[in-house]
């Protein structure tokens, strides 16, 4: 590739990548209104859900509308796992919490609430053929708790009475299908969405009342978007006094599971759930597509400048690159992401984009394994290339990139192909920071269905689709550009 | 007529291991100088620290009056008047013929592209291989990769040419070939340095050959003196070995 080339797919990449940065900023400059980033679980019906097109609804959605609409104020819904959109508004990247939170002290210290919005309890629920017959029985026994949530802190206040062990979940649906498969025992959740589920096909039943009754709230940071709380605090008054607030709930409690998840006779055929969820599962395709593909153009360029200084005969750019891919070799790619989305805004207080966030986790981490592949490639190019290179008066740079660059990069291509497959599977772990790539897409709709066989069959057969298209495509292109 | 290179007590070690224990040499132009001696005596190290491909570790080295070891020596333009050819062609595998010999003219702004490929084809048909030009350095046998090398290393148009054991890695039936190319070479003037084996080409090509063993320079002269007549009882005895065979 001649330097001009080079420079064309630089340019086009940082186009690109600063048209997402972009117009992920646009939405606040396009309205006169203020506008306000919101998050929600992906997966909390009856408060929160896709319905069978895609959207988002909900008691906590149709609430939110509601008063967005009344109190002239426009946001963006970023939904994403409980606990990351917990934390994410407490390291400011998010600018308020709308996920049926239960108010309790604790959080009462990090976050200010709005008025109480919907009353709840905790309820213990067992597997519809389960033998357990109360709490005494739990004893010994594992349950189920999902992150973060208040139902987990109640169950964790009477553990030591009743002792039983826990173990955690990051979604509702995979909780609910461990014990109902029995391979935990029990699970502790709020009685309206434990409920619903149950008329919507999940295998449980409510083994106890409800307990430690208390409100959900919508929260933002402590002392921060005060004006926001007030707004809401005021809507929230009008459509309970109009008897809004009334039809939204009763709209959701108590719906039948067609309403929302599409019917049974589409739920049992794989080709009706294709077909229903045909623009979702496109969209999530597009999404992991967009992030593989930038992921690795940044990756590569990125991985090709640390593989080389860790091959210059330079101690400090040696040391600099060994560590640099040391430390992004190791993080696993989770930890990244959440130290990059969650951990840095948290002490510099500006906002990083999920995408942006996810993004740079794939450079840094996809990276340092290329990095790692290209100091290997061009070492194992003989020796005697550069010192002919070199004795006919080219400089290192030069030779590096005459001659030893392009006969190392030959040697690479098979990684190179692996480590696009691998990043390819990577995407999935962004769903954590609330990207809705494909992974992220069947659980969400899982969610709303129960139907978590045919949807996962249906997303690894995509994947593995893609995966297959995407080796051909660097396999052709190896042929075609790789004048071997 | 003048001093092209002027080696002043130079010594080079590898940690402990010292292989070159203060050389002393000076070349004049047109001059052709074989160094000959035992595996490890220090003679191929010598001749790679003459572009620098060596770091000396005292010592100093002049190559038309520059000196090598100064700091502020700029030895990629110094390396563009010393050609260079290996024991194992060290030829571009991702080029052609052509573009091996063109790479570096072209690359370094010396010439254009036009120019280049003219100079190259010109190179190849000396050293008999304008045939090949389009060829990759796979399909060439090995005497013919080092008549390329030796091609490429003439396109930067050297004033001195260095070979470090040109035949040692060939099959017998091509050495003589690429001597050939390099006693025409010898022929039209080229200041050349050259480390081999071939005892042969050292006694009618050299106008000076060197002895080297232990990392000294045991014995040098004409090659009527130093085979004719060695006095350094280790020359005697490689001498000995290698024409009486």
């Amino acid at each position: 590739m001649d330097k001009k080339a080079w420079i064309k797919y630089l340019m086009l990449t940082l186009t690109v990548v600063l048209g997402i940065i972009a117009t992920n900023t646009k939405f606040a400059a396009a309205s006169e209104e203020p506008h306000y980033v919101i998050t929600t679980d992906t997966t909390y019906p009856p408060f929160e859900l896709q319905d069978k097109n895609g959207k988002y609804v909900g008691i906590d959605i149709d609430i939110l509308k509601a008063i967005a609409k009344r109190e002239h104020f426009t946001f963006k819904l970023v939904p994403m796992s409980f606990n990351s959109g917990a934390q994410a508004v407490l390291s400011g990247q998010i600018d308020g919490i709308m996920a049926g939170m239960a108010i309790t002290p604790a959080r009462k210290l990090v976050y200010d609430f709005g008025t109480p919005y919907y009353k709840t309890g905790v309820i213990t629920a067992v597997a519809k053929n389960s033998s357990i017959k109360s709490l005494n029985d739990l004893r010994g026994k594992t349950v189920a708790l999902k992150t973060g949530t208040g139902a987990a802190a109640y169950a964790l206040t009477i553990q030591k009475k009743y002792g039983f062990k826990v173990t955690y979940f990051n979604d509702s649906n995979t909780m609910y299908n461990d014990v109902a498969l029995g391979n935990t025992v029990a699970t502790f959740e709020d009685e309206p969405v434990m409920k619903y589920a149950i008329q919507n096909g999940v295998k449980l039943k409510v083994l106890t009342k409800p307990a430690n009754s208390g409100y959900y709230g919508f929260g933002v940071k402590k002392g921060h978007n005060q004006a926001l709380i007030e707004k809401f605090n005021a809507g929230f008054a009008a459509i309970k006094k109009d008897g809004t607030y009334d039809k939204i709930v009763a709209k959701y409690i108590g719906a039948e599971e067609s309403t929302f998840a599409g019917s049974a006779k589409v739920n049992n055929s794989i080709w009706g759930l294709l077909n229903q969820n045909k623009s979702q599962f496109l969209a999530g395709i597009g999404q992991t597509l967009m992030l593989t593909i930038l992921g690795i153009i940044l990756a590569t360029i990125f991985g090709m400048v640390i593989g080389l200084l860790a091959i210059v005969p330079n101690k400090i750019s040696h040391g600099f690159a060994s560590t640099v891919i040391y430390i992004f070799r190791g993080l696993p790619l989770l930890v990244l992401a959440f130290f990059i989305y969650i951990g840095i805004p948290s002490l510099t207080g500006h906002k990083l984009s999920a995408l942006f966030s996810g993004l740079l986790t794939l450079t840094l981490n996809e990276g340092a394994y290329i990095a790692a592949f290209v100091a290997g490639g061009l070492k194992s190019v003989d020796n005697g290339q550069m010192e002919a290179a070199r004795s006919l008066g080219l400089s290192y740079w030069k030779a590096m990139r005459k001659v030893v660059l392009p006969q190392g990069v030959k040697l690479m291509v098979p990684s190179f192909i692996n480590q696009f497959i691998i990043t390819l599977k990577d995407t999935s772990i962004l769903s954590a920071i609330g990207i809705i790539e494909l992974t992220q897409t069947g659980t969400v709709i899982i969610s709303r269905n129960s139907q978590g066989f045919r949807i996962w069959f249906l997303v690894a057969m995509m994947y593995l689709i893609v995966i297959t298209l995407l080796t051909f495509l660097a396999k052709w292109a190896d042929k075609r550009f790789g004048n071997n | 007529m003048g001093i092209k290179v002027k080696v002043t007590d130079l010594h080079k070690a590898y940690g402990d291991n010292e292989v070159l224990k203060g050389i002393n040499l000076e070349v004049q132009e047109n001059e052709v100088v074989v160094m000959i001696g035992p595996s490890g005596s220090g003679k191929s190290t010598f001749l790679r620290t003459l572009n620098k491909l060596e770091n000396p570790t005292t010592g100093s080295i002049a190559i038309d009056g520059i000196d090598l070891t100064a700091k502020e020596t700029n030895l990629n333009k110094v390396r563009e008047n010393i050609g260079m050819v290996f024991q194992h062609f060290n030829l571009f595998p991702h080029l052609t013929v052509l573009e091996n010999v063109t790479l570096a003219p072209v690359e370094l702004g010396k010439i254009s592209k036009e120019e280049a490929k003219t100079l190259g084809m010109q190179l190849l048909a000396q050293v008999g291989l304008a045939d090949k030009a389009d060829a990759k350095p796979t399909q060439l046998s090995g005497g013919q990769k080092q008549r390329v090398a030796i091609a490429r290393a003439l396109a930067m148009k050297p004033s001195i040419m260095l070979f470090d054991e040109p035949t040692s890695a060939l099959d017998p039936e091509m050495v003589g070939e690429v001597l050939k190319v390099m006693r025409d070479l010898a022929q039209e003037g080229m200041t050349m340095i050259v480390v081999t084996h071939e005892m042969g080409f050292a006694k009618q090509v050299a106008d000076r050959v060197v002895f080297f063993a232990d990392g000294y320079i045991r014995e040098e002269g004409t090659p009527e003196e130093v085979f004719g007549n060695p006095q350094d009882p280790r020359a005697k005895d490689f001498l000995n070995k290698v024409l009486n065979v």
